[in-house]
């Protein structure tokens, strides 16, 4: 990797990390009240690498939760990933493998969406992306780690640690509404999220709207390309 | 803790690190059909629009669509609105958190 892929990734990054500080302060803090060490968090952040993954584990162990409960609870949140994995693949089609198991293992909601739009409209390579996740992957270890020694000492309020990711989510969305249909298709998912997540009570839900929410709009997008061929025919 | 963290964390890696890196082993080395390429074109809108509904209207884990109980909405509605025309993902997240503690220190 040259000097500049990471720069470039820098440059892009650069505010996912400074979003990341505040976040991963407040994870590791939770994580050290709800009663794992030190080198626990760090190895946490190390192999899992998932925020919102971390933040249940922390609030499960502390009502009590069993451990294959929460690394069910885990796999279903992280479903998502699968998608994201999907939508991302057909960008790393010259990548060898070790780099794909590489940078499959710092993909995160944040950085996916950047290299997204980064490979979608400018250019950009994978080792530019895989600059771009590590960085937010360092960022999110040394984070967390810190947050772990200040432990208990200090308390914030978590709805508001909690929004500081959900507030990056709002700005990542926006950019990336370029149509219409876009629109509509967020619409769609946002209000198919809320409607299954009351009635589910979990998780899941965000993947099954999100799933129904994409099918809808690659068929509002078909059928308004056969109608266009159609007029062009005639 | 009663249950054994290291235990717990390996399990979690492997099932973050599963759906993170099987998707993109399996389907990078093939060409993918126009048809699913067009499709997942839709998914990155719908997955953060799902994770951000599921948790700005959700207020204490109730559906709360008073913006005077449920901090959260007019905050986010900020957050767009300055998203959309700085187009700074730094500047809306301080708008965003910035609004929500005021929010909920002044009550």
């Amino acid at each position: 990797m040259k000097r500049k892929d990471w720069q470039e990734g820098f440059k892009i990054i650069f505010p996912v990390m400074l979003g990341y500080i505040p976040l991963g302060l407040a994870c590791g803090m939770l994580l050290y009240d709800s009663g794992f060490s030190i080198s626990a968090i760090l190895l946490m952040s190390l192999i899992v690498f998932a925020g919102a993954a971390q933040f249940m584990a922390a609030s499960m162990v502390v009502i009590g939760s069993t451990a294959p409960t929460i690394i069910l609870m885990v796999f279903f949140l992280n479903i998502r990933h699968l998608l994201m994995s999907s939508s991302l693949s057909g960008f790393f089609k010259k990548s060898s493998i070790p780099f794909i198991l590489l940078f499959s293992h710092t993909l995160a909601d944040e950085a996916y969406a950047i290299n997204y739009n980064q490979f979608k409209n400018h250019k950009w390579t994978d080792y530019q992306a895989l600059a771009t996740n590590v960085l937010a992957y360092l960022t999110w270890i040394v984070s967390t780690t810190v947050g772990g020694f200040i432990g208990s000492a200090l308390t914030i309020d978590i709805t508001i640690m909690n929004y500081v990711l959900i507030a990056m989510f709002i700005a990542l969305l926006i950019n990336q509404l370029v149509s219409k249909l876009f629109v509509v298709v967020g619409l769609v998912a946002g209000l198919l999220s809320v409607g299954l997540m009351e009635l589910l009570h979990h998780n899941i839900a965000l993947v099954i709207a999100a799933i129904l929410a994409s099918l809808f709009g690659y068929l509002v997008d078909k059928t308004s390309e056969e109608k266009k061929s159609k007029e062009a025919l005639l | 803790m009663k249950l054994n963290p290291w235990t717990l964390i390996l399990g979690m890696a492997i099932v973050t690190y599963l759906p993170r890196m099987l998707p993109m082993l399996v389907l990078s080395k093939r060409t993918i059909p126009e048809t699913l390429a067009k499709w997942m074109s839709f998914i990155p809108v719908s997955i953060f629009s799902a994770l951000i509904f599921s948790d700005i209207f959700f207020w204490s884990g109730d559906l709360t669509l008073d913006p005077l109980t449920n901090f959260k909405l007019i905050p986010s509605l900020l957050t767009a609105c300055v998203a959309y025309y700085t187009k700074s993902l730094l500047i809306s997240m301080v708008v965003g958190v910035t609004s929500l503690s005021l929010f909920i220190y002044l009550n």
